[in-house]
C-alpha cells in the first residue's frame, strides 16, 4: 500500500492460481480496484476470467500470493464476511436460480441475511424493477427462457444490495433491448463491478478500465477506450476491436 | 416432449398447488406437520382386524381434500407408483388367517352356527385394514405437500428441531431430483438429435451416458450449492420468514386432536350405533 491511508476494495498481488495438478491457469495477477470503479475483464475463452472470479469470492481458495476483498485477506474464515460483500452472477444461470419461482429465488439472499419481512419485500420490489421482470416474479424458475433466466440471475445479487459486483459474461442469452436495459442498469449502479465478457461492446458501454488476459497472465490494464481502440494489441491476444470501432476502422 | 420433461413438469404442478391462494395452504406449516404425523401413527397404530376403526379415519382426507380443493383422481394419479406398493402389504393374508370373523347375511341357528350368507375370514379383514393404512398414509402426505412448500416443511421442521443437518439433506435432495431430471433431459436430447433415426438409446451409449449425467449432476449440484452460500446460505435454513401462530391454527390443530383422539380411543361406530337403537 502506497500512502498506508489508502484503502482498496479489492487488492491482488502476485496472484497465481491452478486447478489441482494442472498447469497454472493465473500467473502473477496484480490489480488494486476502488471504490465506484468498473472493470471488464477481456480475453479468449479459457483464459482463466471465470477463474479470477471465482478466487474473488471464495469459491476457489487455495491461491498463492495475497488476495484482499474489503479489506480481509481471502481466507476459509473471512470468506463468509467477504460474500456479504459481494454480488456474484454465474456464467451459467442455471447454477444461480434454485428456488420455485423467480420472486423466492430474489428474495432467498435478504431472507438469509436476516432481513424483516417488509424490507425483503421491498428488496424483491426493487430488483425485480431494475431487470424490468416484475411481471416474471411468479413464473417458475424451470419455465424461464435463457435470456430471462440470465435477468433474475442478476435480479438475484441486486436485491442483496452488494458492494461489489461480479459478473461473469452478462450479456450472453440478452436481446438487443435487454442488453441495452442491463447496460443502462450497470451504469446506474454504485458498486464496484467486474465483468468478465469477451463481448468487447458491453465492455466498452459498461467499463472504464479494462484489465486484459492471455495465457494467466495480465497483457494490458488501462483506460477502457484506450485499450479497446488498440487493434494491434486486440488482435494479438485472440480479440478483435469492438464492432464500432472495427466499423471505423474500414 | 421426453418423458423426463413430463415428470419435471409433474413435480412443477405441484408446486403450484403448493402456491394457490387456498385458507389450508396458509395454516402455519408445523400444524400441518404435526397432524399429518399425528395421522399416520394413529392410523397405523390401529389393530388390524379393526376394519371400522379404519374405516371411520377416512374423514380427515375427505375433508382436507375438500377444504383445499384438491382433486381426487389427481391425487391418485400422481401416487400411482406408490398406491399399488402399499396395497400389496397384506395381499397374503386371506391365504394364511382363514378364521371366520363375521359373516353377511344368513342366519344364525339356535347351535350358533351360521347358515347362509358371506362369510369373511380374518385375513380378508386385515388386508383390507393394512391396505387402508398404506393408502391413508400416502393420502395424508399428498395433502401435506399439496398445500405446503418444501421450504416450509423444512421450517416445521426446525421448530421440532429436527437437526439441522438432516432437513438440510431432505431440502437439498429436493432440489437435487430437479437438477438430475434437467441433467439427462439435456442429454437425451442431445443424443436423440444426433441419432434421429434410433429408437431409444444404444445399449453401448448407456455407459457413457450414465456416467456423463451422474458427473454433470453432481458438478451442477456443486454449482448450485456455491450459489446458495455465495447468497448467505451457512446452513441454517432461513428462508420463510417466521410465522405467526394465529387462532385459527390452534383451533384447527386441537379439533383434529380430539377427533383423533377419539377414533382412535373409542369406538365411534358402535357408540353411534347405540345411539340409534
Ligand atoms: N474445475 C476445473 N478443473 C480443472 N481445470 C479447469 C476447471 N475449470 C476451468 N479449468 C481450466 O482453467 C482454464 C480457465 O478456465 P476459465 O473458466 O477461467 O476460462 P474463461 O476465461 O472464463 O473462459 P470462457 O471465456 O470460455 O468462459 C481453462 O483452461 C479450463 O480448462
Ligand atoms: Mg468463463
Amino acid at each position: 500500500m502506497k500512502t498506508g491511508i489508502e484503502k482498496h476494495l479489492l487488492h491482488i498481488e502476485n496472484l497465481s492460481y491452478h486447478y489441482e495438478n494442472d498447469e497454472p491457469v493465473l500467473k502473477n495477477i496484480n490489480i488494486d480496484v476502488n471504490q465506484g470503479e468498473s472493470i471488464g475483464v477481456i480475453g479468449t475463452n479459457g483464459v482463466g476470467k471465470s477463474t479470477l472470479l471465482k478466487l474473488l469470492v471464495g469459491l476457489l481458495l487455495d491461491y498463492d500470493g495475497t488476495l484482499e476483498v474489503v479489506n480481509h485477506p481471502m481466507i476459509r474464515e473471512n470468506v463468509n464476511h467477504i460474500r456479504e460483500h459481494i454480488g456474484y452472477v454465474f456464467q451459467d444461470s442455471d447454477n444461480q436460480l434454485f428456488m420455485t419461482t423467480v420472486g423466492e429465488d430474489v428474495a432467498f439472499g435478504p431472507i438469509n441475511y436476516g432481513l424483516p419481512q417488509d424490507e425483503v419485500n421491498r428488496r424483491v420490489d426493487e430488483a425485480l424493477r431494475l431487470t424490468h421482470i416484475e411481471h416474471l416474479r411468479d413464473k417458475h424458475v424451470y419455465k424461464l427462457s435463457g435470456g430471462e433466466k440470465k435477468l433474475a440471475s442478476i435480479a438475484t445479487i441486486l436485491s442483496m444490495e452488494p458492494d461489489i459486483i461480479l459478473m461473469d459474461e452478462p450479456s450472453v442469452a440478452l436481446d438487443p433491448q435487454n442488453r441495452r436495459h442491463l447496460i443502462n442498469l450497470l451504469n446506474d449502479l454504485a458498486p464496484m463491478k467486474i465483468i468478465a465478457s469477451h463481448d468487447l461492446d458491453f465492455v466498452l458501454d459498461t467499463c472504464d478500465r479494462v484489465v486484459l488476459l492471455y495465457e494467466g497472465e495480465i497483457i494490458a490494464d488501462g483506460p477502457a477506450d484506450e485499450i479497446l481502440r488498440d487493434k494491434e494489441l486486440l488482435e494479438s491476444h485472440g480479440l478483435e476491436l469492438p464492432i464500432r470501432y472495427y466499423y471505423q476502422e474500414i | 416432449m421426453s418423458t423426463i420433461d413430463n415428470k419435471l413438469k409433474a413435480i412443477s404442478n405441484i408446486n403450484t398447488l403448493q402456491q394457490r391462494d387456498q385458507w389450508v395452504n396458509h395454516l402455519h406449516p408445523l400444524v400441518k406437520l404435526l397432524l399429518t404425523f399425528i395421522y399416520i401413527i394413529s392410523v397405523v397404530s390401529i389393530s388390524k382386524y379393526n376394519l371400522s376403526k379404519m374405516l371411520v379415519f377416512a374423514i380427515y382426507p375427505f375433508f382436507c381434500f375438500n377444504l383445499a380443493d384438491l382433486n381426487f383422481r389427481d391425487a391418485i394419479y400422481r401416487m400411482r407408483l406408490i398406491l399399488p406398493l402399499v396395497m400389496v402389504v397384506g395381499i397374503f393374508n386371506p391365504i394364511f388367517d382363514r378364521d371366520i370373523m363375521l359373516y353377511i347375511g344368513g342366519n344364525v341357528m339356535a347351535n350358533g352356527e351360521h347358515v347362509g350368507g358371506l362369510a369373511i375370514s380374518a385375513g380378508v379383514i386385515s388386508m383390507l385394514t393394512l391396505m387402508l393404512k398404506g393408502v391413508y398414509a400416502v393420502l395424508a402426505t399428498y395433502i401435506l405437500i399439496a398445500t405446503t412448500s418444501i421450504e416450509e416443511i423444512c421450517y416445521a421442521m426446525r421448530k421440532l428441531h429436527v437437526p439441522q443437518i438432516l432437513v438440510l439433506v431432505i431440502l437439498l435432495i429436493n432440489r437435487y431430483i430437479y437438477i438430475l431430471g434437467e441433467e439427462a433431459s439435456r442429454i437425451m436430447t442431445a443424443y436423440k438429435l444426433r441419432a434421429p433415426s434410433q429408437k431409444g438409446i444404444h445399449y453401448k451409449a448407456w455407459g457413457p451416458l450414465v456416467g456423463q449425467w451422474l458427473i454433470r449432476s453432481m458438478d451442477r449440484a456443486e454449482t448450485v450449492y456455491e450459489s446458495m452460500q455465495l447468497r448467505g446460505f451457512n446452513g441454517e435454513y432461513r428462508y420463510v420468514a417466521d410465522q405467526k401462530t394465529r387462532a385459527t391454527d390452534v383451533i384447527y390443530f386441537m379439533v383434529w386432536l380430539a377427533v383423533f383422539a377419539v377414533f382412535r380411543f373409542t369406538n365411534v361406530v358402535e357408540l353411534l350405533g347405540g345411539l340409534f337403537v
